[in-house]
């Protein structure tokens, strides 16, 4: 349980280092994205494969197989958004646009969950000279959002992850361009990070646009963001290296699935996503998903996917999607 | 190398070379003959220090570095097309070897390299014909006599000018610049891709290293650091985020994605956690003067590997092997992300690295000693000598000790510098540049 805890925060830690990515100065880093991704996977990994009796367990075949289910979830879902965008659609996705990529299939030794325990019992050691934020504050159940949910993407993320003017736009951002006036938060926030899940089925996999659309309009990069509302499947392409964050979207809904905890979702994803918070007052913690999705489906042209089809998919996949 | 007794007396041989408005230095270099030292900031800016000749008189003083040219490298850039801002931080500074009596250097940041010219003026021409002392032109009416214009001595000036600029050549972010041994080529890395270029043309250059693959979302690692061989021109190395070294001959193949040799060390299965991959790869590599051995920094350690060995290196240093139980503190507040460099000293007996607190440290390889020094103000004062330091892992503290918990995280020895044949090594902390001599000479 413990290694499930420490992943759980690893995973969130890493969601807000992706996410403020994006408003570093000098473009998205692809080594570091890349090393974030690989970490987002290596806890994804733990968790699943992390034995707990409960609820975790019921959706899925048991521990042995988690760490099979990423990667068959990995190939349902693109089948589930649709078609792989043709090459020519890749091709258009602009080649200089750092992103952290996908990293190859995880070759974490199942005995590597016990090393995370021994690596992580120290984390609660507070080094100087960095962010003090607890991120292990996402673990507590809080009735509102946390800031420090997510690391350092929390309050700052917010304002700081919005991004304003051309260093929103950093990623091809797809969004036209009245969201990157937009400050506000909440649909803005959904906007963008609409994107990230769609693409990350395969655990922290790095985004990639051009996969991550399947039905999506993947075509076209930066400028070619799909007009709202044009299809539901289609979502506008953001940043690809929120994709791995995206996986860990998905991990945070599992534990939500888990535990039932609405409540502890919000703290994860902090008050950037105030959106989440708007759709669902309080109520409809059975609903998790749905409350994820909620947000979504309220926005006309940031549906990145039918509802049915969420379901059909990893739980992961739908947290990904919703964030 | 030398006897024991060198260890301790290292010696501040100056205050500090601080800049009011100074800015985060991000890279340190002597050149080839280390009269002369550069040193890039975050803001884009470049000094240079010059080595004072030594005088009779003030003995002393002997060898200190003084500001000789500082100059604006590289400004903010603002890419429209992909709505990216590029940093002006210079990210690298090699010199080339003198050939006459300027000085060149490349400096680069994370997308173009330029090649400055550094030369000083002490004479100008007076006694010109047509014109005055002012420069205004004077009446040819009024002139009886001719006279042969004579260059008089002035006061020395240092200007640096732009003689070629690097651009457009790189989709991602430069990490590392190397100049090869022929003088005529220079190559650039960045994230994906590694360039060959000829210092004379500036709108092409050959790509001799390519790792992009065909789908990104099968990118497992990238370049993080590459060096032409000090004397084999073909040859050169580049080390991944894996943790591997590669060394390609470019008489091999034009486009060398396959390598001639790849060290790789197997992984210690027993040491497995979440932040393996992270800091396993490696974030510097260089070559001896020798050309016989590589030295690669990760994380926590330094690794010495033999050219003719590729499957283990031949000696490993654990910098601060402390910090292993605290890499998810140190993944939290982005330190598990820092790039430290390595140097080896004049006659590859040496190697230094950087770490935490200031504190930095030097491998013997010989003696197999080691000492932990920190450049700190309280050490810089002139002459001071600095008192090795030491870190307490545990249990009782001794009086002198600094606890793990104690470091200052913040305050972090990335870059530093060796001179090519002496026992003076420049260290950069964070804004500051602190100067250190072998007080035994």
């Amino acid at each position: 349980m413990e290694f499930k805890l420490e992943a759980h925060r690893i995973v969130s830690i890493s969601l807000g280092k992706i996410y403020n990515s994006r408003v570093q100065r000098g473009g998205i880093k692809l080594h570091k994205n890349l090393l974030v991704s690989l970490v987002l996977r290596s806890a994804r990994q733990v968790y699943l494969s992390d034995p707990c009796p409960g609820l975790y367990l019921a959706g899925h075949p048991g521990a042995p197989a988690a760490p099979q289910q990423p990667e068959e979830s990995a190939a349902g879902p693109p089948a589930g958004w649709g078609e792989p965008p043709p090459p020519a659609s890749r091709a258009a996705w602009p080649e200089p646009e750092p992103q952290p990529e996908r990293p190859a299939v995880p070759e974490v030794p199942r005995a590597g969950d016990a090393e995370p325990a021994a690596t992580v019992t120290a984390a609660g050691d507070t080094l100087q000279g960095g962010e003090a934020e607890a991120p292990e504050a996402a673990w507590r159940r809080v009735e509102g959002p946390r800031e420090t949910a997510v690391g350092a993407g929390g309050p700052a993320g917010v304002s700081g992850v919005c991004p304003e003017g051309p260093e929103a736009a950093r990623g091809p951002c797809g969004c036209p361009a009245g969201d990157e006036d937009k400050l506000s938060a909440a649909p803005r926030v959904d906007r963008c990070l609409a994107s990230r899940p769609a693409a990350a089925e395969p655990p922290a996999s790095p985004p990639v646009c051009a996969r991550k659309r399947g039905a999506a309009g993947v075509g076209g990069g930066p400028a070619d963001c799909p007009a709202p509302g044009s299809t539901p499947l289609k979502k506008p392409r953001q940043n690809s290296e929120e994709q791995p964050g995206g996986a860990a979207a998905a991990a945070e809904e599992e534990e939500e699935m888990e535990t039932g905890n609405v409540a502890n979702l919000i703290s994860i994803f902090g008050s950037s996503f105030s959106g989440l918070l708007r759709k669902s007052p309080g109520g409809g913690r059975e609903e998790a998903e749905g409350e994820e999705s909620g947000p979504e489906a309220a926005e006309p042209g940031q549906i990145c996917c039918d509802k049915p089809v969420l379901r059909d998919i990893n739980p992961w996949s739908t947290a990904i999607v919703a964030f | 190398m030398r006897n024991r007794a060198a260890w301790r007396h290292w010696a501040a041989s100056f205050h500090r070379a601080c800049r009011p408005t100074s800015d985060i230095i991000s890279t340190v270099e002597f050149n080839h003959t280390g009269e002369l030292l550069a040193t890039g900031d975050k803001g884009g800016r470049v000094v240079i220090f010059q080595r004072e000749q030594e005088s009779k008189n003030q003995v002393h003083r002997r060898g200190e570095y003084n500001v000789y040219s500082t100059f604006q490298s590289h400004e903010p850039e603002f890419d429209y097309l992909k709505s990216l801002e590029i940093e002006e931080k210079i990210n690298k500074i090699r010199w080339l070897p003198q050939q006459n009596a300027a000085y060149f250097l490349l400096s680069t940041n994370d997308k173009t390299v330029k090649l400055w010219k550094v030369s000083e003026r002490d004479k100008r021409p007076e006694g010109y014909n047509l014109k005055d002392e002012e420069g205004r032109l004077r009446d040819p009416a009024t002139i009886t006599t001719l006279r042969v214009p004579v260059l008089r001595p002035m006061d020395l000036m240092v200007e640096a000018t732009p003689r070629r600029v690097f651009a457009n050549a790189h989709t991602y972010h430069i990490n590392s610049i190397s100049v090869n041994s022929d003088y005529e080529t220079y190559m650039s890395a960045d994230d994906l891709r590694i360039n060959l270029w000829n210092f004379e043309i500036t709108n092409q250059s050959f790509n001799i290293v390519d790792i992009k693959p065909a789908n990104m979302e099968e990118l497992t690692e990238v370049i993080t650091a590459a060096e032409f061989h000090p004397h084999h021109c073909n040859t050169f190395v580049y080390s991944s985020s894996k943790g591997t070294i590669r060394l390609c001959d470019m008489r091999a193949s034009a486009l060398c994605d396959r390598h001639t040799k790849f060290f790789e060390e197997p992984e210690d299965p027993s040491n497995r956690s979440f932040f393996s991959e992270i800091i396993s790869s490696i974030s510097d590599v260089k070559f001896s003067h020798s050309g016989r051995y590589i030295m690669t920094r990760d994380y926590l350690t330094v690794k010495v590997w033999d050219l003719n060995m590729e499957n283990r290196p031949i000696e490993t240093y654990q910098v601060h092997d402390y910090l292993r139980s605290k890499l998810c503190s140190l993944y939290e507040n982005d330190c598990i992300f820092d790039k430290f460099e390595c140097v080896w000293n004049g006659s590859d007996s040496v190697i230094m690295t950087g770490s935490y607190n200031n504190f930095f440290r030097m491998f013997d390889r010989n003696t197999k000693r080691d000492v932990t020094l920190e450049a700190s103000r309280e050490n810089s004062k002139p002459r001071a000598i600095l008192k090795p330091r030491k870190v307490c892992v545990g249990g009782k503290r001794r009086k002198d000790e600094i606890s793990v918990d104690s470091l200052d995280f913040s305050k972090k020895i990335l870059h530093t510098a060796w001179h090519p044949s002496e026992n003076i090594i420049a260290v950069a902390a964070t804004n500051n540049l602190y100067i250190f001599q072998d007080k035994v000479n």
